[in-house]
């Protein structure tokens, strides 16, 4: 029995084991068991290969799987050999391959199979209606295999209970098998073999589990793996003995009573050599065993039926022999069992004499000795005993409590399960509820979808027609704003047109008005020299005229020109003249410009406008210089004004604040003269009449600031409307200051603001050269006349004809001027006088021709004409004229002035000669006096 | 039918103290208190009987600030007389016009007749130039002195009518307009 763990390294005894092995292949005889196998599995190996649609339900199938204790606490794989008895459709287990009586089977016609990926590779289920069996293959395709011949047996095995009757072994039903394999195509291919892992080779092999033997050892199966063992043995006795004791098998079945007898008598003995409880621990392995044997029996008729199924062939002769070999083999292990008998009887025998030793014990007291040895013995066996039927009572409670624990479990799962089909069903019928209101809703949408689409067809229609209808009435618009467009346009220029004719009328009324107030003037001066009547008719006429004045300004408001009172400068567009005849003046000069402004509006004014506009970056150009003497655009003005004088001045950072500082710290001489003139500056203009006005703080800054930057001008009367004009278009401070360096010390000459005022003289004798030059005529007249042009065109030079010229020609006289130099001055000083040359020449006295020269300038009312004059009639105007006539002047001039100092001095001394005799004369005549 | 007599008059003084504004009172009997200064020099003519004769003066108003007086002989070359003008409020201006009377003397014509205006005579409460003083430096030079206010219109027209006193009647035997009468004459007429 010790040999029992070897016994699984020996060799096969096939017959034996494999009840239901291929018998044809087991004929080898003399060669041993495992030989045999090898040689079998091999066959069946070719036979596969050969024809393995017909062979594969006669295959056997068998295998080590592990499979998973669920008994006790920890749950381990234990390996064991699978066996799948064909005619029960019952999966056998048993520890090894060698083993003959299973640890336990698993009915597979009412079991379902399960395999479960995360349970691990390789593991499936069995599921039973009392149990669930967890195995699991060593590989994944050897799972595949095992399940797929699992169901293809149980169905071979349900379809064949049907047809046949039960116990058939008729089990090659090829129309069957094809469709069992036409059914596996459906879901999953054939599975190949795995040699290594199943069929009756793998038998010979070790178990393929690393855990130790131990483990595999069936806890739950004790008297059957004892059973197995001792079979083992048996069987190698058998191969040893070779005696043919084949009818033991059907001596068991007859006699079972005996062989039960038989056994127990040898399990007696072994029980008690192993376990040395010879009486208290036989009592359940030997009911175990008796059942076990019951089993056996009922399993082996299966071979009888068949062997007898084959006997009924005349011509199995062969295969009976065979049989008698394998029969003659059993016999040999029969004869080796007696053998076991025989020493088991020996043992009884042994102790028979030791009964006998007792009982033939010399003295009562020895044999009281071992009476009270046996008593103790028993004592302590039956409390032992109590103990273990405790412990045995203890774990039928835990068994129970397990028990009803599993069933609430099972109960849970029910549950659950339950649950899960409700749930299901629950998903089911949302399913199923959704897909129709899916449906339904889908049919609504068509409805809808239809019905709107018809009434939006319809609404199409309906716009369509709008749309035409509102095409045409645009049509018609379209044609009415063309129409009236045109008629407006044609209004608007007949309008303007009459506002032209209307301004050139009212100006040739007001220059009427003004000839007929200097006529009543003149009148009124010879008033005295008249005769009474005459005079009253002027004086009434003078009155009339007065009052009609007043009456016509009145309704000058609702004119349809109306004169702004100031430009976008700020300066008055008609002076407020104090004298009526200069009233009248100043009303035709602003009625002629206007319309001046309004024939040129058009023609001149907007071309020019866009030009300028295009005008980007600023660069000096002959195209720029001809622009900028047409005149700057107010919007453009201050921008390129700007453009200048950064130009010419290189803007010294700061320079500005610190001459600020220097005049604040410091009182400059000029000062006084400054804020003297400060609110007598451009007294026509809005932005400095009040002495409130903004500007005029900043023009005095400007001036002080100058007159700190150049003390050898300092201040200079005249630099104040210079500034003023520089502060009007730039406007900021800094830059007015710059533009009034530009002019003083770039381009003006030296000392044309410094004491003397040199060069402004020299200026005046160079103009008078020029006015020979260029209006002969005209300068004839005035040496008739005695008129000294200087005393009227001095200060146009000085300030640059500020005060002299209307605004709107001023500030173009100024864009050229700026751009281009002094030359311009003197360009429009003759222009001046050219323009007027006519006017001029027809006065005849030498004291009206001064009146109208202090005038005439505002008289000038087209700024474009005087404009084409200096820059066009007076051509040729060279530079170096201008210098070399310049220079000569002044060298004349500073003669000149050097004489007169001198005749100064001479007058000077002759004086200082004569006084005593003059003192004398006044002093005399003073006293006369008194 | 009275004789035109043309008779020119220059305005000098130092700047500010009001040339132009007495200038714009006789000719236009009206004031501006901003009145623009002068640059160079003004034209302005007023016509008054006198006598039984019409002067017409054509009156140069000079330009005050001191560097313009390289000008000033361009006007008061071939004058009949001139005014002489210093703000009583500013003594310096008195001082200015000292300088004046010394150049006509020096420069101008012969027997020009000069006549001191002391303007701003409105503002007599700051007054630095005493009446006094004019009188006596009148006096001394032998010119018109009258105190004005342009302003108020006060003593203009007398100034003008004092100058054309001073003006001799138009010889008949002579066509010069400097009419060569001695000074002494004048002041006697008038006295």
């Amino acid at each position: 029995m010790k040999k029992g763990p070897e016994s699984r390294a020996c060799p096969l005894a096939a017959p034996g084991n494999l009840v239901e092995s291929n018998l044809d292949n087991n004929s080898s005889n003399g060669a041993s068991a495992k030989e045999k196998d090898v040689l079998s599995s091999s066959q069946e190996l070719e036979n596969v290969q050969l024809k393995p649609s017909k062979e594969t339900s006669r295959k056997k199938l068998c295998g080590y799987l592990n499979k998973l204790g669920i008994k006790g606490p920890i749950k381990t794989w234990k390996s064991r050999w699978f066996f799948y008895d064909e005619t029960k459709c019952h999966l056998l287990y048993y520890r090894t391959a060698q083993d003959i009586n299973p640890l336990g089977s698993i009915d597979l016609s009412s079991a379902s199979f399960d395999c479960k990926m995360e349970n691990g590779e390789g593991v499936f289920e069995i599921r039973t209606p009392s149990r669930v069996f967890t195995l699991k293959a060593i590989s994944k395709q050897a799972m595949m295999y095992w399940l797929q011949q699992l169901q293809m047996r149980r169905w071979e095995f349900c379809s064949t209970q049907n047809r046949f009757p039960v116990g058939s072994s008729q089990l090659v039903n090829e129309p069957l098998a094809g469709r069992t394999n036409a059914d596996n195509d459906d879901f999953l291919p054939l599975v190949k073999t795995p040699t290594e892992a199943v069929g009756l080779k793998a038998a010979s092999l070790p178990a393929p589990q690393t855990s130790t033997a131990l483990q595999n050892i069936s806890l739950k199966h004790p008297w059957t793996e004892i059973q197995n063992t001792v079979y083992n043995i048996c069987g190698s006795k058998q191969l040893w003995g070779n005696n043919g004791h084949v009818f033991n098998f059907s001596e068991f079945q007859e006699h079972p009573e005996n062989l039960v007898e038989e056994q127990e008598a040898e399990m007696e003995a072994g029980c008690a050599v192993k376990e040395g409880t010879p009486e208290d621990g036989r009592m359940e392995p030997r009911l175990n065993w008796v059942r076990k044997a019951r089993w056996m029996n009922s399993g082996f008729p299966g071979l009888h039926e068949e062997l007898s199924r084959e006997r009924n062939p005349t011509d199995k002769v062969s295969v009976l022999q065979q049989q008698i070999l394998t029969l003659t083999e059993e016999v040999k292990s029969q004869k080796e069992l007696v053998k076991l008998l025989h020493k088991a009887l020996e043992a009884a025998q042994q102790e028979k004499r030791v009964s006998n030793m007792y009982l033939t014990a010399a003295e009562d007291k020895d044999r009281l000795e071992l009476v009270r040895h046996k008593v103790r013995q028993i004592a302590d066996l039956t409390s032992r005993l109590e103990a273990l039927e405790q412990e045995k009572k203890e774990l039928e409670q835990i068994l129970a409590l397990r028990d009803s624990h599993i069933q609430e479990l099972k109960e849970h799962v029910q549950l659950l399960m339950e649950k899960n089909h409700a749930k299901q069903e629950v998903i089911m019928a949302l399913t199923e509820q959704m897909a129709r209101e899916l449906s339904d809703s889908l049919q609504e949408a068509n409805t809808i979808t239809a019905e709107t689409l018809y009434k939006q067809q319809e609404e199409i229609e309906h716009l369509k027609d709008d749309i035409d209808a509102y095409k045409t009435q645009n049509q018609f618009l379209n044609s009415e704003i063309h129409q009236v467009t045109r008629l407006w346009t044609s209004v608007a220029e007949n309008e303007k047109a009459l506002l032209m004719k209307c301004a050139c009328l009212q100006a040739r009324n007001c220059q009427m008005e003004s000839k007929y107030l200097t006529v009543l003037r003149k009148l009124q001066e010879a008033v005295p020299g008249l005769p009474s009547s005459h005079a009253e008719l002027v004086r009434n006429l003078i009155q009339e005229a007065l009052q009609w004045d007043v009456k016509e300004e009145a309704e000058e408001g609702f004119n349809l020109n109306p004169v702004s009172e100031y430009d976008e400068y700020g300066f008055m567009t008609v002076p407020d003249y104090e004298v009526e005849d200069w009233k009248l003046l100043a009303k035709i000069q602003a009625l002629e410009i206007k319309s001046n402004n309004l024939r040129s509006q058009e023609v001149v004014e907007k071309p020019l406008r866009d030009k300028w506009n295009s005008v980007g970056e600023l660069s000096p150009s002959a195209e720029l210089k001809s622009l900028i003497r047409s005149g700057i655009p107010v919007e453009h003005r201050q921008r390129v004004w700007r453009w200048i004088v950064s130009r010419h001045c290189s803007h010294l950072p700061d320079h500005y604040q610190r001459l600020l500082r220097q005049s604040k710290s410091t009182e400059h001489p000029a000062c006084r003269q400054i804020e003297l003139d400060l609110p007598r500056t451009l007294t026509n203009n809005k932005y400095f009449s009040s002495p409130t006005s903004q500007l005029i703080p900043k023009l005095r800054r400007v001036l002080l600031a100058f007159s700190w930057h150049n003390p050898a001008i300092g201040y200079c009367q005249g630099l104040n409307r210079l500034a003023a004009v520089a502060l009007l278009v730039l406007e900021d401070e800094e830059f007015a200051f710059w533009c009034l360096v530009h002019i003083v010390e770039n381009i003006m000459p030296a000392d044309y603001y410094s004491d003397t005022l040199i060069t402004s003289q020299v200026d005046q004798r160079v103009f008078k050269d020029f006015l020979s030059e260029k209006l002969p005529r005209l300068m004839a007249h005035f040496e008739q006349y005695r008129i000294d042009v200087s005393l009227i065109t001095f200060n146009w030079f000085l300030v640059v004809f500020v005060d002299s010229l209307v605004s709107d020609i001023l500030l173009r006289v100024w864009d050229a001027f700026l751009y281009e130099g002094t030359k311009v001055i003197f360009r429009y000083a003759l222009a001046i006088f050219k323009y007027n040359e006519e006017e001029i020449l027809r006065i005849h006295d030498s004291v009206e021709i001064y009146q109208y020269l202090r005038f005439f300038t505002r008289m000038i009312m087209d700024g474009r004409k005087l404009m084409n004059i200096a820059f066009n009639d007076l051509n040729p105007f060279p530079m170096k004229l201008l210098r070399n006539r310049r220079s000569v002047h002044r060298e004349e001039l500073e003669t000149e002035l050097c004489e007169l100092e001198q005749i100064k001095a001479a007058y000077v001394k002759e004086r200082a000669e004569q006084r005593p005799q003059d003192l004398q004369e006044v002093a005399s005549e003073e006293e006369e006096e008194i | 039918m009275m004789a035109i007599r043309e008779l020119k008059v220059c305005l000098l003084g130092d700047t500010g103290v009001g040339k132009s504004s007495i200038v714009c009172r006789f000719v236009q009997d009206h004031f501006d208190h901003n009145i623009s200064p002068t640059i160079g020099a003004s034209f302005m003519t007023k016509t008054v009987p006198c006598g039984n004769e019409l002067h017409k003066f054509l009156i140069w108003d000079t330009a005050g600030q001191e560097r313009f007086h390289s000008l000033a002989p361009m006007y008061y070359r071939g004058s009949a007389a001139a005014v002489i003008v210093y703000d009583i409020t500013k003594q310096d201006s008195f001082h200015t016009l000292k300088k004046w009377v010394k150049e006509l003397k020096e420069h101008g014509p012969e027997n020009i007749v000069m006549a001191i205006a002391g303007n701003k005579c409105d503002l007599s409460d700051i007054r630095e130039v005493p009446m006094k003083d004019a009188r006596d430096y009148a006096e001394s030079i032998g010119a018109i002195v009258v105190e004005t206010s342009a302003k108020n219109a006060v003593n203009i027209e007398e100034l003008f009518q004092g100058i054309s006193r001073q003006i001799p009647p138009l010889d008949p035997h002579e066509n010069s307009n400097n009419g060569a009468i001695k000074l002494g004459k004048q002041t006697s007429q008038t006295g």
